[in-house]
Parts: structure tokens; C-alpha cells; sequence
């Protein structure tokens, strides 16, 4: 609370209030009527007591003016009135009698509100000299704007507006008897008596007086000079003088024309005094004249709101739009009422002293011209604060709204606004948001405007507004992500991604995000439903199969380059939802999963290998080591066991790899498979290294089929990689859907061979090997991801657990391939 | 602010198919608090119709009236006057001013209003005034076929009332006004 009187304070601009110390802190009334507008911000007492006279007058001639008397002759010259048409019955719009009647009118539907106006401090509202106070406003003010007219919760803006100064005048009656001699005016005991004068100096009186002053205040000390006191009180005093500018009319603190101060308010308010927000427009019903969009003006707002949220908070806007829930639903009231309805009138003054004291005038001129289309209400500090509250209101109730999934529960809760609630965080998020708010009006909205706002077709038609879109891709982000919004923003990167990097042959680590990615968009249609996506992974049907465990492959690809992600945010919390997330998933059902996911890993590192190597004609496969064909259910175990010997083998298999492709697939191996890697570093790289080699594996092995068997199946082979290879341009997925043929066709070569049965058992055996062999990759991977992950004790945890998941999963899937391959033979 | 309707002696549909359409025009729905009637409606249908305009509805029998359930006199107290009404059939002479002012003072009331001459005349008489509404569809009377058709509106308001009587006199409705003031409110002592 400032100390200093306004006029010690330097001039600022007008129509700018002071915004560090306001100079009437205390009195409420006072400095409202400041940033309304409606009193000069920084100026002398008298200045401020002219102005306040100035304005009472005006008031008192409407009110003379408007609230006819048909009884009382108009202005004194009608001695013989025109009675046809000035009788009661007259259909004369222009007699006094119609005019009776039309307030007449007015004044019943005003009082319907007046006598519910704030049933729960009835003991100020609903006594008969507000009641008639606020009626007589609310009726003026009609009158004087008869465009606007008379609409349900003008009488909740104006009565805390009648309530501030109605403190205000108790604030001052509470000063005055403090300080009464301040304000005495009784110059009877004054010490100069007529008989003799100061020698007769009556102490008897003087002391009775004082003793008198002193009993009756008990803290009243000596009388002091007006300088001695307090400056707030001071400036009270001098406000209150009636010997001051104007007299008694310009008592700025006054009872006797709380009325006229407060229409003054409300007027102020409701038209905006050349600002922006102007409260009169969201009682209208059609759209403003100017309005870019074409829509009544609080539906603009409304829009405006859910902008703002669309920015700050996606997930739940998408949520809200995608329930159905239009923002005037709950906005149209908290606009019109400026949140009047929502908190307790306690409250209610601190918010409403936080928007008044935002500067109400316009930002930046909205011409018809301009080339993006801005929300009037964003325009200036004011709108702009309003917003912001708004929204930080919505976002109070975030955690309830977006657990709910009728739009008619969200409405329910956004309409009844929780009565407890911290007001001062409130707040502050409101201011934060409002620059984000003012921020976000500026910039050109090019393909941004929040949720699905059909209801206009003026809308449509104009061509400045922006089509409707889910949500902007504004980099804005206040608000760390959840988890889905992380998702879903990786999502649509993958997108843009996707369609910059079409076409092109680029290595493995960028070609597998390209089609995680594109498997992820994939993705996006069964995130919202993971039961039915889970229950699919368990069937045994490839092709469902194939299409889930890519998806799988894709999660678990997004929760690596989320997990990179998580370094810019709360990156624990992060990490430990996915991991979480994951390893519930793992847990449900590790097993199939990870045998579905083998077949998915097969065709990925097929895929992989087949683009970048040109020759058809592959080296020699190690021999694996054998080892029983249904070993699935014990991968798991035996991880932990061979690891140490996958790790060799793996270095074998790179090694041989080089001995026998004269191409460059090797060298990234060899590079990267050593050193395990640190969590953070491109996991892709890594992941994809292993692909790479496990997929060199598998064509190894494919190859030794085709070595084993006739010169059929070799070309039969042969054919399939070059089926395989056209699509290589079409990225991996493909590929992958290609190699996947090339897995599935392998078996009718191989069952073509059956005539040859001698290689039958040679086959066997080779199968048995590469069995061994993807068991060993999988441990490989698991050692790895041991080490960064931490989780020891149940390695079917771990399966799906950190970036050798992809590796992991290759395996097992191709495990599976194998096992199907069996039983057909 | 009280606006109390006064008329009678339409005689519809006998004498009269309807009230004057500038008449109608002007009584609209919500303006006007009461109605007294002096009689002679004759039918039901414009009760009904006098019922739209006010609920408030005071009706005093007259000779050719077809409901006979209506009472012989009536009063009523709006604000600070007591207000009589009667047909008029039943003083003799008809329209005579001191026979009138008996039914006054019996009745105990500060204006009376009866009807039947089919002529508009209003009196300050003794403290009160007696008013004559007319006949509000120019119906022809006993007396005379010469009617312009005529009603009263009081405008009563506090301790003073004004009497504003509307006549269409050659299809012009014409206004006059009278004002009249009490001296005392209303006791319930008599006088």
C-alpha cells in the first residue's frame, strides 16, 4: 500500500495507471473509478474532486432527464397539453405516458434480477435504498443505451461496483471518527470568547472539550495538524472536505451520491471509455460492426479463449473440442459477469482489481485489411488479462476435465466453480498467461484457430480467418507435456519428417526413424485404444501381427526419442512414466510380444540390408551354434545366461559380415557395437546397429537356405530380394513389408525343397543355429540395456525396456518365423 | 400511479355491434390496473373481452344485462378513494344530480360512478365527484339517439385524481382532463 498522495506522484501518460503502488490501495472505489477511467489517474485532489462533481451532474441531469413523472408538466410550458396525445392511453410513442410505461417495463424485468441479486449478502443488496439505487441505475443506463437494452447479469456487474464504495463510505465514516476534528465544523469552542479573549481563556472548556474527545475516542490524541498525519488519511481528509473544490458535490468519498458514482462506473465499464473491452458487447447478440470474424462478439471471445488454451494446454483443449464442448457454454457467463458468478465477492474485488488495473486501450489498430486475423479481446492488456484468467480458470480444473468424458460433466464442473481454491496462484498464472495471451495476437495465426467453430458460415466465407485445425504447431509451451501431449508432438514431427525425407535412400539410423515414424502416425489411430491393439498383438495372425508390432516397434522407438526429449523437461518424471508406461506394457504380455516382435525385427534388419547392399548374393553365414527350436518361453532366462557369449557372437557375426559383403554395412557395426552407450546419445544409431546386424544375420541365414536347397529356391530367393529391392526407394516400411514377404515366401521354396530331404536335417540344423543365434542378439541387447536401466531382477522387464528393445524384438520375432517355419515342415 | 378504466352501456350486440374501432385501438393489454363497468354489456362475450384488458373487473347490473348475477351497487377502494358504482336505472330521475349525490352518501364514497343516460358528465359535488361515463359504443339510449360514444379514465395518484375522458365526437377522439383533489385521506370512521 503506497503512502504518497497522488499529487506527489509524478505525472505518468494518461489513461495509464500507476501499476507498482496504486495510490489509493485502500479505497477500493476510489482507485477503480481511477482505471475505469472515470477520474483523472494522477492529478491534484482538486482535480479529482471537479472531475467527480463534474461527472455526478451529468448524472443527475439523465436521471432528471429519463425518469419522467408524466404527473409533472414537461419543462413548464405546457399549460394546455396536446391531452390526444399526451393522455395515458395514448399510442404516441412520443408522449410522456409511453415513455412511463416503457420504464415501466424495463424496471419489471430489472427488479426479476434485482430481487435474486446476491441472495448470501442479502443484508447490503436486498435492503430497499440499494435495491432502488441499483434499479434506478440499471434503468438509466438502458435507457440511455437503448440499442443494448436491459440483459440478465448487467445487474451482477454493477452491483460490486456498488459495494466498493459503499465500503469505501464506511472506510470514511471510520477515518472520521478517528480524526473527527478533521472534519469538525463546530467553531463553538473555539478559545476566542467575545468577553475578554485570551486572558479569559475559558480552560474549564477547552479541557471539558478535550475530555470529552478523549472519553469518547479512548485513542484520539491531541489535535494535530492536518500535515501530522498519515498521507492516505490525509488524502481521505482532503477528499472529504466539504469546504474543498465544488463543495459537498465534490466530496470524492460520498454517501449521499453513491448512485451517481456508480453509474459512472458502470458506464465506464460497460462501454469501455475508448478501450478494447468493452462489457456492453457481450450482452449483444449480433455481431459488431468492425468484427473480423462475423460472429456476436462474446462468441469471438469465447474463441479467443480456447486459442489461448489451445497454446498453453493442448491435450485438454482437444479434449474439451473433441467432447463437443464449446467455449461459450461456460464462457458466455464468465465473460458477461467477469467471473461474478464464480468466486465469492471477496474474491471477486481482488480479481477485478487485477483487470482493472490493466490498461484498457487498443493495441494495435484492427483494420479490415489485416492480413491475420487477431481476437478483439486479446487486444489490449485488459481483454487480454480476462482471457488469461479464464483460461488459467480452465486449467485449474485440468486434472478433473480431462478425466471426464461426457461433455456435459465438463460442463457441470466448469460451471460450478470449486469454492476453495488458491487465488493468488490464480492469479499469478493469469498473468503469465496474458503475455503469452498479448504475445499470441500479434503473430499471424496461420493455420491456428482452436477447435471446431462451424457455427457461423461467415465465418467460412471470410477469408482472413483461419480454417480450422486441431491445434496449432506454435512452439509455445509454457507448460511442461504430459505424456500424451509429448506423444503427440512427436507424432506430428514424425510427419513433417516423413514427408521431408520421402524418397530419399538415406542410412539406416535416419531411414529407421523415417518409418518408426510413419509407423507411429500409424500409431496415432490405436493410442487411444491400447486393449483392442494389445489383444491383436496376441493373435497369431501375421498380418495383424506385422501391423501391431510395428506399432509396438514405433512406441518403443518414440519412447527413446522421448526419453531424449525428456532432458529439455522434467525429464525424471518423464522417464519414469515411460519406463513405467513401458514396462507395464512389458509385463501384460512380454512373452507374446516379444515373440511377435522377432518376425517384425526379421524383416526390419532385411529390410535395412537390402538397401544399402546391392548385390543379391550374401556371405556365408556363421554356422550358429545349435540349440533347441522352442526355446521362446526361455529367452528370457537364457539371456541372462549367454549373454556374455551373444556379445561374442555378435562381434563374429560383424566380423564375418565384412569378411563376406563387400559393402559398407559392416563399418557402422564395428563402430558403434563395442561401447554401449549412454542413454542419451541417439539411440536410433545404436538400435539401428543392431538392427543392422541382426538383420545381416538373418539374410546370412536366409542365404544358407538358399545354398542348401536347389537352384529353385536360390532364384526363387533371388526373385524376392529383387522384389524386395524395388520397394527399397519407397522407405523401409515397405521394405520391411517386402522382406516380410520374402520371410513369408521363404518357407514355399523351402517347402518346394521338401523333395530333397537329405537337406532337410541340414536345414534343421541351420534353423536350430540362427535360433540360437537371435537368442544370443536378444541377450546382447538385454546386457546392454541392463546397465542403463537398472532393473535386474526380472529380465522380462527389461524386454521392452530401453533402446535394445528394437534389437530385442527383431529377434524374438524372428525366432517365431523360425518356429512356424517347423511346423510347417 | 393507478389507471382505472370506467365505461358501460355498450349494448352489444343489441344496439351496438362493437366498440368504435379507434376505441379498441387504444385499450391495449397492461396499461390499465381496473375496469368498472356501469352495466349493459349485454352479453357475456364482452365481459370476456373487457377481461383480457384487466382482470381487475367491476361489474354493476344493469336493465338489459343478460347475466343477472351482477349486484345492484358496488364499491371499492383504490389507493386513497372509495369508489361507487351503479347502474344509474335504479335513481329516479335518471341523471339527476342530487338523487345521485344520496346514493353518494349512502354508498360512502368519494367518486361515484353510474351510467344509463348515455350522456358523459362529471361533477364536483360535497367533496366527491360523480362521473358519468357515457356510453362507450354510442349506443342509442331511452332518451335519445344522439350518442357519441365515450369513456373515462382516472389516473389516481395519491390524494389527486385525474379524470381524462375520451370522446369521438365526428371520428376524432378528443381528450379532456379534469383534476380533482382530496382534502383528507381515507378514514374508516365514516366521513
Amino acid at each position: 500500500m503506497s503512502k504518497e498522495i497522488v499529487k506527489e506522484e509524478a505525472p505518468s501518460s494518461s489513461g495509464v495507471a500507476p501499476a507498482e503502488s496504486p495510490a489509493f490501495a485502500s479505497l477500493r472505489g476510489l482507485q477503480w473509478r481511477i482505471n475505469l477511467g472515470i477520474l483523472p489517474p494522477s492529478s491534484s485532489i482538486d482535480d479529482l474532486r471537479r472531475v467527480t462533481a463534474d461527472s455526478r451532474r451529468r448524472y443527475a441531469g439523465l436521471r432528471r432527464q429519463l425518469l419522467v413523472d408524466p404527473h409533472v408538466p414537461k419543462d413548464g410550458t405546457s399549460n394546455s397539453p396536446n391531452l390526444v396525445m399526451d393522455n395515458p392511453l395514448s399510442q404516441n410513442p412520443d408522449s410522456t405516458w409511453s415513455q412511463f410505461f416503457r420504464n415501466a417495463e424495463l424496471e419489471k424485468m430489472v427488479n426479476q434480477d434485482l430481487s435474486r441479486l446476491y441472495p448470501e449478502h442479502e443484508s447490503y443488496f436486498q435492503t430497499p435504498g440499494c435495491q432502488g439505487m441499483l434499479r434506478r441505475i440499471l434503468l438509466l443506463w438502458c435507457l440511455r443505451h437503448p440499442e443494448c437494452g436491459y440483459r440478465q447479469g448487467m445487474h451482477e456487474l454493477l452491483a460490486p461496483l456498488l459495494y466498493v464504495l459503499h465500503v469505501d463510505v464506511e472506510r470514511l465514516s471510520e477515518v472520521r471518527k478517528l480524526y473527527e476534528d478533521q472534519f469538525i465544523d463546530k467553531f463553538d469552542g473555539f478559545p476566542f470568547e467575545e468577553n475578554g479573549g485570551p486572558c479569559n481563556f475559558d480552560f474549564k472548556k477547552f479541557s471539558d472539550s478535550g475530555e470529552d474527545e478523549i472519553g469518547s475516542q479512548g485513542n484520539s490524541k491531541k489535535v494535530c495538524s492536518l500535515d501530522e498525519l498519515d498521507p492516505e488519511i490525509q488524502a481521505i481528509v482532503l477528499l472529504s472536505d466539504a469546504y474543498g473544490a465544488e463543495g459537498e458535490l465534490g466530496i470524492v468519498l460520498s454517501e449521499k451520491f453513491m448512485e451517481h458514482d456508480a453509474y459512472c462506473m458502470f458506464d465506464a465499464l460497460m462501454i469501455g471509455a475508448r478501450g478494447s473491452v468493452a462489457m456492453a458487447d457481450f450482452f449483444a447478440s449480433s455481431p459488431a460492426a468492425e468484427s473480423q470474424s462475423g460472429l456476436p462478439p462474446v462468441i469471438e471471445a469465447s474463441a479467443a479463449l480456447y486459442y489461448l488454451l489451445s497454446i498453453v494446454g493442448s491435450s485438454l483443449h482437444t479434449h474439451l473440442v473433441e467432447l463437443g464442448v464449446e467455449p461459450q457454454y461456460f464462457a458466455l457467463r464468465w465473460l458477461r459477469v467477469l467471473f461474478g458468478r464464480e468466486f465469492s465477492l471477496q474474491n471477486l474485488l481482488f480479481i477485478w482489481d487485477e483487470i482493472f488495473s490493466e490498461d484498457n486501450s487498443p493495441l494495435d489498430k484492427v483494420s479490415e485489411d489485416s492480413d491475420h486475423f487477431s481476437f478483439k479481446l486479446l487486444n489490449s492488456c485488459r481483454g487480454a488479462l480476462i482471457a488469461a484468467m479464464a483460461v488459467s480458470m480452465i486449467l485449474y480444473l485440468r486434472s478433473s476435465l480431462l478425466a471426464t468424458e461426457t461433455a456435459t460433466s465438463c460442463l457441470q464442473r466448469l460451471l460450478k466453480f470449486p469454492e476453495s481454491i488458491n487465488l493468488k496462484k490464480l492469479l499469478e498464472k493469469a498473468k503469465s498467461l496474458q503475455i503469452l495471451a498479448l504475445e499470441s495476437n500479434k503473430t499471424p495465426l496461420s493455420s491456428a484457430f482452436g477447435g471446431a467453430y462451424n457455427c457461423t458460415k461467415s465465418q467460412m466465407s471470410s477469408p482472413n480467418v483461419p480454417s480450422v485445425l486441431v491445434s496449432p504447431n506454435t512452439a509455445l509451451s509454457p507448460l511442461p507435456d504430459t505424456y500424451w501431449e509429448e506423444k503427440w508432438r512427436v507424432l506430428h514431427k514424425a510427419e513433417e519428417l516423413r514427408q521431408n525425407s520421402s524418397g530419399k535412400d538415406t542410412p539406416s539410423p535416419s531411414g529407421k526413424k523415417r518409418w518408426a515414424e510413419r509407423v507411429k502416425f500409424g500409431l496415432s489411430r490405436t493410442e487411444s485404444c491400447p486393449s483392442p491393439a494389445r489383444e491383436e498383438k496376441c493373435k497369431r495372425d501375421s498380418h495383424s501381427v506385422r501391423r501391431t508390432l510395428l506399432e509396438d516397434l514405433s512406441k518403443q522407438l518414440g519412447l527413446e526419442e522421448d526419453a531424449e526429449k525428456g532432458g529439455c523437461f522434467e525429464a525424471s518424471n518423464l522417464e519414469d512414466h515411460h519406463s513405467v508406461e513401458v514396462q507395464g506394457e512389458g509385463q501384460n504380455c512380454a512373452i507374446k510380444e516379444s515373440l511377435c516382435t522377432t518376425e517384425n525385427r526379421c524383416e526390419n534388419r532385411s529390410g535395412a540390408v537390402v538397401c544399402e547392399e546391392n548385390s543379391s548374393f550374401f556371405p556365408d553365414p556363421p554356422s550358429p551354434p545349435g540349440c533347441g527350436i522352442n526355446d521362446h518361453e526361455n529367452d528370457t532366462e537364457k539371456s541372462s545366461v549367454a549373454s556374455n557369449l551373444s556379445v561374442d557372437d555378435n562381434d563374429d557375426l560383424q566380423r564375418r559380415s565384412p569378411e563376406d559383403s563387400p559393402h559398407r554395412v559392416s563399418l557402422p557395426p564395428e563402430d558403434v557395437s563395442p561401447s554401449p552407450l549412454p542413454e542419451n546419445e541417439s539411440s536410433g544409431k545404436t538400435s539401428s546397429t543392431k538392427e543392422r546386424r541382426n538383420l545381416s544375420g538373418k539374410f546370412q541365414w536366409f542365404w544358407k537356405f538358399g545354398r542348401s536347397n536347389v537352384e529353385e529356391t536360390s532364384d526363387k530367393r533371388g526373385g524376392t530380394n529383387e522384389a524386395a529391392k524395388p520397394p527399397i526407394h519407397d522407405g523401409n516400411r515397405s521394405t520391411a513389408d517386402s522382406s516380410a514377404t520374402t520371410a513369408s515366401s521363404n518357407p514355399h521354396p523351402i517347402s518346394k525343397g521338401d523333395t530333397m530331404d537329405q537337406n532337410k536335417m541340414g536345414t534343421l540344423k541351420n534353423l536350430g543355429q540362427a535360433m540360437l543365434d537371435h537368442i544370443q542378439v536378444l541377450e546382447s541387447v538385454f546386457q546392454q540395456d541392463q546397465g542403463q536401466v537398472g532393473l535386474l531382477d526380472n529380465l522380462s522387464k527389461n524386454i521392452l525396456v530401453g533402446k535394445g528393445q528394437v534389437t530385442a524384438v527383431t529377434a524374438l520375432k524372428e525366432l517365431r518365423k523360425i518356429s512356424n517355419l517347423l511346423s510347417e515342415m | 400511479m393507478v389507471l382505472v378504466l370506467a365505461l358501460g352501456d355498450l349494448h352489444i350486440p343489441h344496439r351496438a355491434a362493437d366498440l368504435p374501432p379507434k376505441f379498441k385501438s387504444m385499450l391495449v393489454p397492461g396499461k390499465i390496473q381496473h375496469i368498472i363497468c356501469t352495466g349493459n354489456l349485454c352479453i357475456k362475450e364482452v365481459q370476456d373481452y373487457l377481461k383480457t384488458l384487466c382482470p381487475d373487473l367491476h361489474i354493476t347490473r344493469g336493465e338489459y344485462d343478460e347475466e343477472t348475477r351482477y349486484p345492484e351497487t358496488k364499491t371499492l377502494t383504490i389507493g386513497q378513494f372509495k369508489l361507487g358504482l351503479c347502474h344509474g336505472h335504479q335513481v329516479i330521475p335518471w341523471g339527476d344530480l342530487d338523487s345521485l349525490a344520496m346514493l353518494q352518501r349512502q354508498l360512502d364514497v368519494d367518486i361515484l360512478v353510474t351510467g344509463h343516460t348515455h350522456q358523459f358528465t362529471a361533477y364536483k359535488h360535497e367533496g366527491g365527484v360523480v362521473i358519468n361515463p357515457g356510453s362507450a359504443t354510442g349506443a342509442y339510449s331511452s332518451i335519445t339517439y344522439d350518442v357519441n360514444p365515450s369513456f373515462v379514465l382516472m389516473d389516481i395518484d395519491g390524494l389527486r385524481v385525474v379524470v381524462y375522458v375520451y370522446e369521438l365526437i365526428d371520428g376524432e377522439v378528443k381528450v379532456d382532463k379534469i383534476d380533482f383533489k382530496k382534502t383528507t385521506a381515507t378514514t374508516h370512521s365514516a366521513h
